[in-house]
């Protein structure tokens, strides 16, 4: 009799244990939307990575699309609005942007909306409010680490006076923290480097990023960094074909890992290494926000301290050297003993980067 | 019995184009919701998200929200005056698919209008007029250098979509006063005073452009329909030559019908600028509303009441596009449907087919009789 009643109570408790259990399980199922422009999920690059942190945070292998977690494009130029308004009044706890063009957009709608919870990435100029996360990378700490593996690549191969190209997407105060990072790494190591730099003014042209790549090798430049979202893949196209022909040059790839864009041969790419920008650790960090309660608005900085910026290690022609000097600017970097500028007027007044780059700032 | 009363309403449906376009827009959702049953989607989300966007009633909570019904009215202006633009070119006999041009060469005149001048009480006005005149340059070119030397008005407007294109970010970065702050992807900002008032539904996109819009669709149809320059147009879209023959200038037809479309798609271009963006952004990458307006002025018959309902239909799935996604709908179904609802559209010529086979029979039956 004891025993049954026993064997009763436990089997009471185990139910209360699962039920408490499936209880937990479904207050932790937040509900999230992305929402992107037209190019939509598919775009190798931004709302990719944003989309990866949702995939990461969900674990589920996309299953719960649609149900948890969806994302909603844009049509023009004028729907942002309707369609953050949209997004706002359905069910979702958190709404996700990337990139200035929803500033606006945002700015406008969180406003109305102050029990939605809303995050933007890579724009920290919008009013604070207890219902927005602001996410801005410091990208001048990860582009001086590839500056550095850069320029102590040229050193372990011997070469004399080397030379360091940057391309550019279009013009403006984000991709001038990548540029004066980059030559800040370079100068590190060489600091009479001559470095070329240039601007597609187009985030889509690799057609006129590759005629650029070809007239900086072709002057003898050792090593461009393309931080210019889908023109880059030009500049790596074209390290490929100068690499093929035999010419020691290299590319470097932006904002996630480029490895794979520059093979050429098998086990051989002509991407030495990648400025890593962690889009998707934005969205999973909203996200736990969100899920375990701890929320709170304003600006939060993503660098080298929380792993938001970084470079790769991928290729295996990465020098030992380079690989380690990289390392030791990383904890100099998180050590406080080097600080990068993210302006081009600060890097002209430490007498840093020369004048006449094509970089400026807001 | 029955089948003499069947026969008058195939007649009727033959001979009517609203009828046949009401039903190319019914087999296309058709099609839609087969698409989405065959991909193991539950079709229901879509209609809940299209009704959501007609009456404004939430499919969640099922409260009234007439924000939906404002944003709907908002994305067909836009619509229809780019539809207005293809179908007033099109019953002259001219295919300009350059309203999409047009429309960003009007949205870049009302940004210049916005920014460059001091703000005064009604500036809007002053760049609506703007907008007006530089899209019916932009469209009268093509006018007269099809008119005056047959250049084909197919080739040159696409030709001044890509020049309008990049030119409105060439013009905004180059020649315009830049912002103090937050520079990237745009100009100074564009005056209060130039902005079309949002009214009515205050919490939506709804604004005067829509009266613009409805006084555009019965401009539209007095010039066609009421007066001789209109007869004189439709007379030179029938035929050309003949048109010449009893006394018609169709050089000066084609180019003033170039003009005047070009002018319904400038107003478009300013009406987005200013009361649906509402900031002083560069545009990038087409809107796509130019080439829209095809489909608009197709299912429309390039009639005005026809252009109107089809850019309020186009207009709702523009505001449905969002919602159903939320709802799990593919956003590539209202693109299929959209897209079939022109392919079906080219139903009309079999069905013109039809009516010549029905008449020829009914000819021979009283013959042999």
């Amino acid at each position: 009799m004891k025993k049954a009643l026993l064997a009763l109570l436990v089997l009471c408790m185990s139910f209360a244990v699962f039920a408490q259990g499936a209880q937990e399980a479904q207050q932790e199922q937040i509900k999230a939307v992305l929402l992107t422009d037209a190019t939509g999920i598919d775009d190798k690059s931004f709302n990719a990575a944003a989309w990866r942190g949702i995939l990461d945070f969900y674990g589920d292998n996309g299953t719960g699309r649609g149900v948890l977690y969806e994302n909603i494009t844009a049509q023009s130029s004028d729907d942002y609005v309707p369609n953050l308004k949209n997004a706002a009044e359905a069910d979702w706890d958190l709404i996700i942007t990337t990139g200035f063009t929803w500033a606006d957009a945002v700015e406008q709608v969180a406003g109305l909306y102050p029990d939605q919870k809303f995050i933007i990435v890579d724009v920290d100029y919008l009013t604070q409010r207890d219902n927005l996360i602001q996410y801005i990378y410091e990208e001048e700490q990860g582009s001086y680490l590839v500056g550095v593996a850069a320029a102590e690549q040229a050193k372990a191969d011997g070469i004399a006076n080397p030379k360091f190209g940057f391309v550019g997407g279009v013009a403006g105060a984000t991709i001038t923290k990548f540029e004066i990072g980059y030559i800040e790494g370079v100068k590190s190591i060489y600091p009479e480097a001559e470095i070329v730099d240039f601007y597609v003014n187009d985030w889509g042209n690799p057609a006129l990023a590759k005629t650029a790549a070809k007239s900086m090798y072709d002057q003898g430049v050792y090593c461009i960094f393309a931080a210019a979202g889908g023109s880059g893949l030009g500049v790596i196209a074209q390290a490929k074909e100068e690499r093929l022909a035999g010419k020691n040059v290299w590319a470097i790839g932006v904002d996630s890992d480029q490895y794979a864009d520059g093979i050429y041969a098998d086990g051989k790419s002509a991407v030495l290494t990648s400025m890593l920008k962690m889009v998707e650790n934005s969205t999973i960090d909203a996200l736990k926000k969100v899920s375990e309660n701890i929320w709170k608005g304003g600006v939060v900085t993503q660098n080298m301290a929380n792993g938001g910026v970084g470079y790769a290690k991928t290729n295996s022609e990465l020098k030992a050297s380079a690989a380690a000097a990289a390392d030791k600017a990383a904890e100099g970097i998180l050590a406080g003993t080097i600080v990068v500028d993210k302006t081009y007027k600060a890097a002209q007044a430490k007498g840093i980067a020369p004048a006449g780059l094509g970089a400026i700032d807001d | 019995m029955s089948k003499k009363e069947k026969q008058p309403f195939i007649d009727w449906f033959l001979d009517s184009n609203g009828a046949t376009s009401v039903a190319v827009v019914i087999l296309g959702f058709l099609a839609g919701i087969v698409l989405l049953l065959c991909i193991g989607k539950n079709p229901v989300g879509l209609f809940t998200a299209i009704k959501q966007s007609i009456i404004g009633k939430a499919a969640k909570g099922g409260g009234w929200n007439f924000r939906n019904v404002g944003e709907t009215l908002a994305f067909s202006i836009p619509y229809i005056l780019c539809g207005l633009s293809m179908g007033f070119a099109a019953r002259v006999g001219l295919f300009n698919i350059g309203a999409e041009g047009q429309y960003t060469m009007g949205m870049l005149a009302a940004h210049i209008v916005a920014v460059c001048i001091p703000a005064f009480p009604g500036q809007w006005m002053l760049c609506v007029l703007a907008a007006l005149v530089v899209g019916a340059i932009w469209g009268g070119v093509v006018g007269i250098l099809k008119a005056k030397y047959k250049v084909s008005e197919v080739v040159a407007t696409i030709m001044l979509n890509y020049i309008a294109l990049y030119l409105y970010p060439l013009v905004c970065l180059n020649m315009l006063p830049q912002g103090t702050f937050n520079k990237t992807g745009r100009t100074a900002d564009l005056a209060s005073t130039a902005l079309l008032d949002n009214f009515l539904i205050k919490s939506s996109n709804l604004n005067i452009g829509f009266f613009l819009m409805l006084i555009a669709v019965v401009v539209y149809w007095f010039i066609m329909e009421k007066t001789r320059l209109g007869f004189s147009l439709r007379a030179t879209g029938f035929n050309k030559d003949a048109a010449r023959c009893s006394g018609i200038n169709d050089t000066k037809a084609i180019s003033l019908s170039m003009a005047i479309s070009g002018a319904f798609a400038g107003l478009a271009g300013a009406c987005v600028i200013l009361g649906l963006v509402r900031y002083s952004k560069i545009l990038t990458s087409q809107d796509n509303y130019g080439f829209m307006g095809i489909a608009v002025a197709l299912v429309g018959n390039s009639r005005a009441l026809g252009i109107f309902l089809a850019g309020l239909l186009f207009g709702i799935l523009k505001q449905a596009y969002s919602i159903m996604q939320g709802m799990g709908i593919p956003k590539e179904v209202v693109t299929v449907i959209e897209g079939l609802i022109v392919i079906f559209i080219a139903l009309r010529s079999g069905l013109s087919l039809v009516k010549d086979y029905r008449a020829k029979a009914k000819v021979r039956k009283e013959v042999s009789k």
